[in-house]
């Protein structure tokens, strides 16, 4: 084998441009746009986020307008901070399940952990009981901040706050556990999957308005969306009705529906990447 | 007594037949080699016996086991170490040692975790965060993590490859050490050839998916008519030679 390429000094600074000059720095920037754009190329879920969130704003905050022309602001003030406060609880079941998972990804772990005698149901149980002690917290503080600034106590929900909270901390992790079954079947370009799931829902559960401002074939697919009944069932409660047990009972069912469903594609996608050799990839 | 028996393992990947019909058996406390170019086989063989891949057919036992039908079991009473694979960065190394003997399932992780500790004389990184190890204290980490449930099979996936010759030469002794003395049965691949001559009982040349040779050092040595292991090597490798 020969080797042509000139490697004296000379024959480098030909090759390339001298290090400093501004064409060399051109160069190596269009250098990392193009492989972004590459990547960009390769992966349609890329794509895809950059218009799910413009979407996504845009659907809920106009509804919300929507909503709030009909409304007296003090309600609407209770309501909204009631929203967020329940939000935060479905999105971070969601989001704290699915980080557990990537943080093996991310430190390269998650062969480690896939050779232990760990069980699919363990690893789950483990990530969903961390998530619950990060989600206990987060909601204090905001809880208290929600308090201290606007005086809007939590509690005046009252004892619905409770199955309101199970109901949309099962849903978030049944998210979750979806979130990390495209993550497994698509490899680590999918994490955004991860972190946007949960915002698909955002818009369809009435969380910042009810769903009877939707149009009807929204509607259809609310009804079948746990949280839907927790958040219509907030604004039934702060508007001074009484807790809409019968919708909380219903939305427990479609609970055990979204983790059977999710729990199967989990096992299904560990089962496929197991074949594909796509889990040993993640240690590559 | 025989710890691990795979038989006509294959597996293959779109158009590429990555291992075919691979047949391995380990005993106990013996030192089992993987010797191969990249791309023969060796790291999926590795996955399969450690169920991280499924094989398209063959079978592994361990311990009298399927692995198939008794994961939980079987992976409780083996461990790996590979040198690409990470560890939690941010979490100190005993911490980490402590997670991986509660993923055992170890009845007293701490105390174990202390043992571990004096075994691989870590003490003084036990209480720095992983992402500050240097490449060769990662590794002996890594080796402590796969010692943790005192495994009876010990997998390992290049170990000495990111160690200094002192630090490579510890661990070796050491991997020998916990061979001889526990009857723990060991399957290593490597691309040190000295390694392999030095701590291997058996050595199976993989070749394109299959083992196209086993024996000691001297014996595979004298099977392809050379002086020594690396130059085995580098006859398959380069001219894709068989024994003669």
């Amino acid at each position: 084998m020969t080797i042509s390429r000139d490697m004296s000094v000379d024959g480098a600074a030909s090759l390339a441009y001298p290090p400093l000059s501004m064409a060399a720095r051109r160069r190596r920037v269009g250098g990392v746009v193009v492989r972004d754009l590459a990547a960009l190329r390769r992966s349609p879920i890329r794509v895809f986020e950059i218009v799910f969130w413009p979407v996504i704003e845009l659907v809920v905050w106009g509804y919300l307008t929507l909503f709030l022309q009909a409304q007296k602001v003090p309600f609407v003030v209770s309501m909204l901070l009631g929203a967020i406060l329940l939000w935060q609880v479905l999105h971070r079941a969601a989001n704290e399940v699915a980080i557990g998972f990537l943080e093996e990804i991310w430190s390269r772990n998650l062969l480690n952990v896939h050779v232990t005698p760990v069980t699919p149901a363990e690893y789950m149980t483990g990530l969903v009981l961390f998530s619950l002690t990060k989600i206990a917290a987060g909601i204090t503080f905001m809880a208290l901040l929600a308090y201290a600034l606007y005086g809007f106590g939590l509690f005046t929900i009252g004892i619905g706050l409770v199955p309101f909270m199970a109901v949309l901390m099962v849903m978030g992790w049944s998210l979750a556990f979806v979130a990390i079954s495209c993550v497994l079947r698509f490899g680590e370009g999918a994490q955004v999957i991860a972190w946007s799931l949960v915002f698909v829902f955002q818009p369809l559960a009435g969380v910042f308005y009810p769903v009877s401002v939707l149009p009807e074939v929204l509607q259809a697919i609310a009804a079948v969306i746990p949280a839907t009944y927790v958040f219509e069932g907030m604004r039934t409660v702060l508007d001074g009705g009484a807790i809409p047990w019968g919708s909380l009972a219903a939305a427990g069912l479609l609970d055990v529906a979204y983790v059977a469903l999710a729990l199967w594609l989990y096992g299904l996608t560990l089962r496929h990447a197991r074949t594909k050799g796509r889990l040993s990839r993640f240690g590559e | 007594m025989l710890i691990l028996e795979a038989e006509d393992l294959a597996k293959r990947f779109g158009n590429v037949q990555a291992v075919d019909g691979i047949s391995l058996r380990v005993g106990q406390g013996e030192i089992a080699g993987l010797l191969g170019p990249n791309g023969a086989g060796k790291s999926t063989t590795l996955h399969m016996l450690l169920g991280l891949i499924t094989p398209d057919s063959g079978t592994v036992r361990m311990f009298g086991l399927d692995l198939a039908r008794h994961r939980t079991e079987v992976l409780s009473q083996v461990n790996f170490s590979a040198s690409y694979l990470g560890l939690p960065g941010v979490l100190h190394v005993r911490e980490v040692l402590d997670a991986f003997a509660r993923l055992y399932g170890l009845r007293r992780p701490r105390e174990r975790v202390g043992e571990i500790i004096d075994l691989l004389e870590i003490g003084p990184l036990a209480r720095r965060k992983v992402i500050e190890l240097s490449s060769g204290q990662h590794t002996r980490v890594q080796l402590a993590k796969a010692l943790i449930n005192e495994p009876r099979l010990l997998i390992l996936d290049e170990p000495t490859a990111a160690l200094d010759p002192d630090a490579g030469d510890r661990i070796r002794g050491l991997l020998v050490r916990v061979a001889r003395e526990t009857g723990t049965a060991l399957l290593i691949t490597s691309h040190n050839m000295r390694e392999v001559e030095r701590m291997c009982d058996r050595i199976h040349f993989v070749s394109a998916g299959r083992i196209i040779a086993q024996g000691t050092a001297t014996e595979l040595a004298d099977d392809f008519g050379v002086d020594d292991l690396e130059e085995v090597f580098l006859k398959v490798a380069r001219e894709g030679a068989v024994p003669a």
